[in-house]
């Protein structure tokens, strides 16, 4: 039997699971220890659900005065900049207010009106970096930081420099198994085979990637109710349209990042076909793979 | 019912390996430390039966399930109401003395015990005259109709150095008491909070009858103030033992409040109540009762930070739950070497899964005849001339508080116990 640790912690809304195997288990006890530690760390700074995290102290404050935020905070919004650049606005971390609007919705309470006055108050040109003095304002007080299709993947970024650190060669690290970090190779092969689950026929995988040292996001905007249907829970929304996405689909994305993958996978989701080939050049080595739920059944796109 | 008892010994063996026994549960002696018992005349237990309605007839045959096993002599049946007096005769074979009136059976007949299913308003005195006569006592739950009653047959008791045992058979269940264990041990870490319901959606009235005729109140005497306390006696009494039993306490205080919302027939007691019973360490019993919908049944959980017993669905859930399949499916293929692909990426696992999760069994043993086997117990402790004082503890903490209960109902005041009842 192979030498073999594997342990769990809750964090980030989510399960995180660490495989390490081949790993004296005295050590991994004190990465486990570094790697909650360390993520626990990245989620009291970057939650919105902790009142004291810097993008909390941000969400409140930055409408009315520049906020100085640390290096670490000024580097993400600044990366998130780009990638919302880069995926032509997908990829959007001020869309709360609207995700907020539908969840609120009622055909009776409400108006298209408010909903267009809502999509021209956010997005990421609401958000104002400063220039050299690591400040943050809002153009208007609607505009919310939500690094909910950014944070595990920025989490996975830093559980693998610790575990580089420590000169650790092969791990298998998964937050709620939807963002997948793997490094070196399982045991009984020269990569991690990471596959796409079928939610059609769970059990079953629609697609297998081949990892070494890379990650594997999937986003998606359903859930499988008890009685097996697929239900889409309307909380990926279109920032294009304002409307929230109506098929049930998933977007995986495997690249050598965990943020690309993170952040591509959840752009995917309200990004045309074409659009998507062009932007997965600009971000190659990836893949990326659309699967479309027509009437229950997996229609797979590889692109 | 030879397999059945077999797998509880092998329970309770394993059980005995552990340091919460003696406190929690030392009535596993029964079944651990049995009373030497020959087949010989000498050595047969003698139990009379009074009160041979509905529960009583499931304790007679119960007990006939085990009386040659045991060497017990069903030697006497009694109920004062024709039906049953002339069933009891038919389920004993017309072999076996049947009587009218208890005084006259316990009078005539020789007996080491006596298993009392009466009404609650009628549980004090056969269950005093028994015990003066030298009869141990074995009582449906719950005690008395009043503190003083119940008081009453504790002290009686005491007084007279004879078993009183009440019928909460879940003291027996191999569920409760693997989960007593678990608990004891701090397995779901202290227990902060007990939730329990019983619903269901009944008219409650086992008998036809004219409402409101003596023989309506007779046999129907659940629906009445004067001899029940509803579902209070009859349901949360229940479970309120399980609560003690679960804390190792009696609470300091209950408050509540009910009402009749549906049933608003000739009945005198709640349909529906809540109740919050307060325990010295600030721990919450909440406990509901409805009469008009079932469709929670019946449960109590306990809850601790590090995990959650539901007692009634024999299922513990970790706050920390074991890896989702498809992680345990890796653990398992790199341990065996596999190199096979793991159907994983996919929707973020909710945070909701912690409810989810099915949970896991806490006992396989869960289709036991608790009552069964309590009535067991009975019969060792009688050969042994002693029962453990806890077991006779639990019936009377869960009954004070029962009756305390409903008078918080009425009152709307929050209740404690008077000194004179604290034993």
């Amino acid at each position: 039997m192979n030498k073999l640790y594997h342990n769990s912690f809750y964090a980030m809304g989510t399960r995180c699971h660490i495989v390490l195997p081949g790993v004296e288990e005295d050590l991994c006890e004190h990465l486990f220890a570094v790697i909650k530690d360390e993520v626990n760390r990245v989620e009291s700074s970057l939650s919105r659900f902790l009142s004291h995290s810097e993008i909390s102290v941000i969400n409140k404050k930055a409408a009315k005065e520049p906020v100085t935020v640390s290096e670490e905070i000024y580097g993400i919004l600044e990366t998130c900049r780009e990638y919302s650049e880069m995926t032509h606005g997908a990829f959007d971390v001020s869309l709360r207010p609207l995700l907020q609007y539908w969840k609120e919705k009622n055909d009776n309470s409400t108006s298209d009106l408010r909903l267009y006055e809502i999509m021209d108050a956010i997005g990421m040109k609401q958000i104002e970096l400063g220039n050299g003095d690591r400040s943050v304002s809002f153009v208007n007080d609607r505009v919310e930081i939500d690094l909910g299709g950014f944070g595990k993947g920025y989490a996975l970024e830093h559980i693998q420099k610790k575990l580089m650190d420590f000169s650790v060669r092969n791990a298998f690290i998964s937050f709620g198994e939807s963002s997948i970090l793997t490094m070196g190779s399982h045991p009984a092969g020269d990569h991690w085979k990471v596959g796409l689950n079928d939610y059609s026929q769970p059990g079953r995988a629609l697609h297998t990637f081949a990892v070494n040292d890379g990650a594997v996001s999937t986003s998606s905007n359903f859930f499988v109710d008890d009685s097996g249907e697929l239900r889409n829970h309307r909380h990926v929304i279109n920032p294009f349209t304002g409307y929230p996405v109506e098929e049930c689909i998933t977007v995986s994305v495997r690249s050598d990042s965990s943020i690309v993958a993170e952040v591509l996978s959840t752009a995917f989701l309200v990004t045309r076909d074409e659009t998507i080939a062009l932007i997965k050049e600009q971000a190659e080595p990836c893949e990326v793979v659309k699967v479309n739920y027509v009437g229950g059944e997996p229609e797979i796109t590889v692109y | 019912m030879q397999i059945n008892r077999r797998k509880f010994i092998e329970l309770t063996s394993t059980l005995a390996g552990s340091t919460v026994v003696a406190s929690a549960m030392p009535w596993l002696s029964a079944f651990n430390n049995p009373a030497a018992a020959s087949a010989n005349p000498s050595d047969r237990v003698r139990i009379g039966f009074i009160g041979l309605g509905g529960r009583g007839k499931a304790l007679l045959r119960n007990v006939q399930d085990f009386a040659d096993r045991l060497n017990v002599d069903i030697a006497a049946v009694c109920d004062n109401y024709d039906p049953h007096y002339q069933e009891a005769i038919e389920l004993t074979g017309g072999e076996v003395p049947a009587f009218y009136d208890y005084r006259r059976m316990l009078d005539e007949v020789e007996l080491d015990g006596v298993v009392i299913a009466t009404p609650l308003k009628v549980h004090m005195e056969p269950t005093i005259d028994a015990m003066s006569r030298g009869v141990h006592v074995f009582c449906e739950k719950a005690m008395e109709r009043t503190l003083d009653r119940v008081k009453r047959m504790y002290d009686a008791h005491l007084e007279h150095d004879k078993i009183l045992l009440i019928g909460h058979q879940r003291l027996f269940s191999p569920v409760y008491l693997t989960a007593i264990e678990e608990i004891r041990r701090g397995d779901i870490g202290p227990v902060t909070m007990i939730n329990g319901n019983w619903h269901r959606n009944t008219d409650w009235i086992f008998y036809d009858a004219e409402p409101g005729s003596a023989l309506d109140r007779q046999l129907n005497w659940r629906l009445y103030r004067e001899t029940s306390a509803g579902m209070l006696t009859e349901l949360l009494s229940h479970h309120l033992q399980v609560a003690n039993w679960v804390k190792d306490a009696q609470p300091v205080s209950v408050t509540g409040s009910g009402s009749i919302n549906f049933w608003k027939d000739h009945r005198e007691v709640w349909d529906n109540f809540s109740l919050v019973f307060k325990y010295a360490d600030g721990t919450h019993f909440k406990y509901s009762c409805l009469q008009s919908n079932a469709h929670n049944g019946m449960q109590i959980q306990a809850l601790g930070n590090k995990g959650m017993m539901d007692l009634e669905v024999n299922k513990r859930y970790w706050e920390d739950p074991p890896a989702p399949p498809a992680i345990r499916q890796m653990i398992h293929n790199i341990e065996s070497n596999l190199f096979d692909t793991i159907p994983i990426g996919g929707a973020t696992w909710v945070p909701a899964e912690p409810v989810a999760y099915g949970g896991e069994f806490i006992s396989d043993d869960w289709e036991m005849n608790e009552t069964q086997l309590y009535l067991e117990a009975f019969v060792d402790f009688i050969r042994k001339g002693e029962a453990p004082e806890k077991l006779t503890l639990e019936g009377y903490n869960a009954s004070t508080w029962t009756l305390l209960a409903e008078d918080a109902t009425y009152s709307d005041r929050h209740q404690t116990l008077p000194e004179q009842y604290l034993v």
